[in-house]
């Protein structure tokens, strides 16, 4: 169930980045699709257990997988780069096309 | 050894890292950083392979033997061409700092065989390649950066997906894992790698990027930054023999394309674009043999991409009325001939060893391709050209580096001399002829202009859909079989 959902943000972001014609909404759909494939990791780690992997009192109890939560840490950080970059880059677009219409802006700028 | 390569593949970051502090150090800095990668790749072509498992069995694996050897030399040698080309061209040091750091991602992503620190190594390189590609602070150039880097995070996000089922069945991130994972993660991981690559129909947002960025930054791209996407393609070709006809169908399909594409192409750094797209067919189509190809097509399209810089124009029909000077010429016929696979250029020696590999399917499609690669460069053997007195106003690194990627060329010959028989010969010239024949008689005067509806921004992530559909289908059948 819970898998089923994230997979459907996935989709949702797929599909956003595909049909929004605004640059900035396209970016917006692109972080969606991002926080899902980062909740399908969190989904997986917690495959076995839900609790936190640190040393304490309590014995024997279902713990949740470090590894993957781990390594998305790596793609949140480098997600997030890329966005701000992004942004950036958009930012001094839109002096230039007041709409930021991506199908105008496409059209302006290819040879 | 251990030692050395891990530091090899920190030290760019830390340069680049410098070079930005210190802007009076930053060519030689650069220009340093690509000697030692060089060194580093040459040292691999006498050590036995090394494989590293830092941390534990989910940490970074790393395997480096010839075949990375071969993509190594290749980066250092178009780096350093490349910061040559730059060298008095006035680019400030943040230009500089991103040149090596693209250069140490490549690197890295040509070493490791986990899922995650090639994904790391890829998104890294596709930041610096964005950074790179808008330096000109132009609309232009920031829009197709933005959608440069755009495709290839959707496509990575893609990948990333695909990469948590590989350790849901394994609990490992090795490539080795691919074995026994479900369908789906050999899909979607196939689908980022063929995106980032730039092979077969999504791989159509390259020629656009390649082709708009500056002469530097498109020898970089077209060099070397497609590569890090195809390497992994062909290193898990050779893992697993299962995936082996999928990579060698996608190199097939994508020389085809990319060569059909070339051929009735009118402008000049289009045209190479397109041909880029068609060469790393070649790579994947024999994946046993793809380094030696990798190296050989890395030089001469960065040579390519430099040459065609400093011609007077770009579309093919004004060059035919304005004669260029001898001596760029020579240059350029120099690396067409290589790329057509002439004798006594290391062209020759990677067709060769590329065509004795490949599987009997293969060879027609193969060929075929190989006629088209001749029909494109014809368009830049016969140019015009005369004798120009006095300089020919290129910028002053431009032949340094050009004699490096050239003398590389002919340099690099002597790793497949054992081609050199009568019969391996008569084949690329019959070809070459061929192809000549048919670029006078037809398509010289062809008029057709192939419609761009496919490089529109929404069709090339709409086309991923796609892609993902028939690579299920692929895997899905194999496995079943």
């Amino acid at each position: 169930m819970l898998e089923a959902c994230v997979l459907a943000t996935i989709l949702c972001g797929f599909f956003g980045i595909i049909f929004k014609k605004n640059l900035v909404m396209k970016i917006v759909s692109m972080d969606v699709m991002s926080t899902g494939v980062i909740s399908y990791y969190v989904v997986i780690a917690s495959r076995d257990g839900v609790f936190v992997p640190i040393i304490s009192d309590t014995k024997n109890i279902a713990y949740s997988d470090p590894v993957p939560q781990a390594v998305i840490l790596t793609a949140i950080v480098i997600g997030f780069s890329i966005q701000a970059v992004m942004l950036v880059g958009v930012m001094k677009l839109s002096r230039d096309n007041p709409t930021l219409e991506s199908s105008e802006i496409e059209k302006s700028n290819t040879p | 050894m251990n030692t050395i390569s891990i530091a090899w593949i920190a030290l760019p970051f830390f340069v680049g890292f410098v070079a930005s502090l210190i802007p009076k150090l930053d060519r030689y800095l650069a220009l340093g950083m690509a000697c030692a990668s060089a060194g580093y790749a040459l040292l691999l072509f006498i050590e036995p392979p090394l494989t590293l498992n830092l941390l534990d069995n989910f940490g970074v694996t790393l395997a480096i033997d010839q075949l990375s050897g071969y993509f190594i030399l290749t980066n250092a040698l178009v780096t350093a061409a490349v910061i040559l080309y730059c060298w008095r061209s006035g680019k400030t040091a943040f230009f500089y700092a991103q040149t090596i750091i693209l250069h140490g991602s490549v690197n890295a992503a040509f070493v490791c065989v986990d899922f995650i620190s090639l994904y790391v190594a890829l998104e890294v390189s596709g930041i610096a390649a964005f950074l790179l590609i808008a330096y000109p602070r132009s609309d232009r150039s920031i829009w197709v950066g933005l959608r440069y880097l755009f495709v290839s995070n959707v496509a990575m996000l893609f990948y990333l997906v695909g990469a948590v089922l590989v350790y849901k069945a394994h609990h490992s991130f090795a490539f080795a894992g691919l074995r026994g994972a479900p369908p789906e993660a050999l899909a979607l991981i196939f689908l980022g790698l063929l995106v980032k690559g730039g092979v077969f129909v999504s791989g159509l947002w390259l020629p656009l990027t390649h082709s708009e960025s500056e002469t530097p930054v498109s020898a970089m791209l077209s060099g070397i930054v497609v590569k890090a996407g195809v390497y992994p393609l062909v290193r898990c070709a050779l893992t697993l023999e299962e995936v082996d006809p999928i990579v060698r169908f996608f190199g097939v399909g994508t020389a085809l394309l990319g060569v059909f594409y070339a051929v009735f192409e009118k402008d000049t750094k289009r045209m190479l674009a397109f041909h880029t797209v068609s060469q790393l067919g070649f790579i994947l189509a024999a994946p046993g043999v793809g380094g030696f190809y990798a190296l050989t097509h890395g030089l001469v399209k960065s040579a390519l991409f430099l040459i065609a810089g400093v011609l007077p124009s770009r579309n093919f029909k004004e060059l035919q009325h304005q004669p260029i000077a001898t001596s760029i010429w020579i240059a350029l016929v120099m690396a067409s001939f290589s790329i057509s696979g002439f004798p006594m250029l290391s062209g020759f020696g990677a067709k060769v060893l590329t065509t004795k590999n490949l599987l009997p399917w293969q060879t027609i499609a193969m060929n075929v391709a190989a006629v088209g690669t001749a029909i494109s460069f014809a368009k830049f053997i016969f140019l015009p050209h005369q004798k120009r007195e006095g300089g020919e106003n290129v910028s002053p690194g431009f032949w340094s580096a050009v004699i490096l990627l050239i003398g590389g060329l002919i340099v690099a010959n002597v790793a497949y001399y054992e081609a050199y028989t009568l019969e391996n010969i008569a084949k690329p010239l019959a070809i070459v002829g061929i192809g000549w024949l048919a670029y006078f008689l037809v398509f010289r005067r062809s008029v057709l202009k192939l419609p761009r509806m496919l490089e529109q921004f929404e069709h090339l992530i709409g086309v991923m859909s796609l892609m993902l559909i028939l690579l299920f289908w692929m895997v899905w059948t194999r496995s079943v079989i």
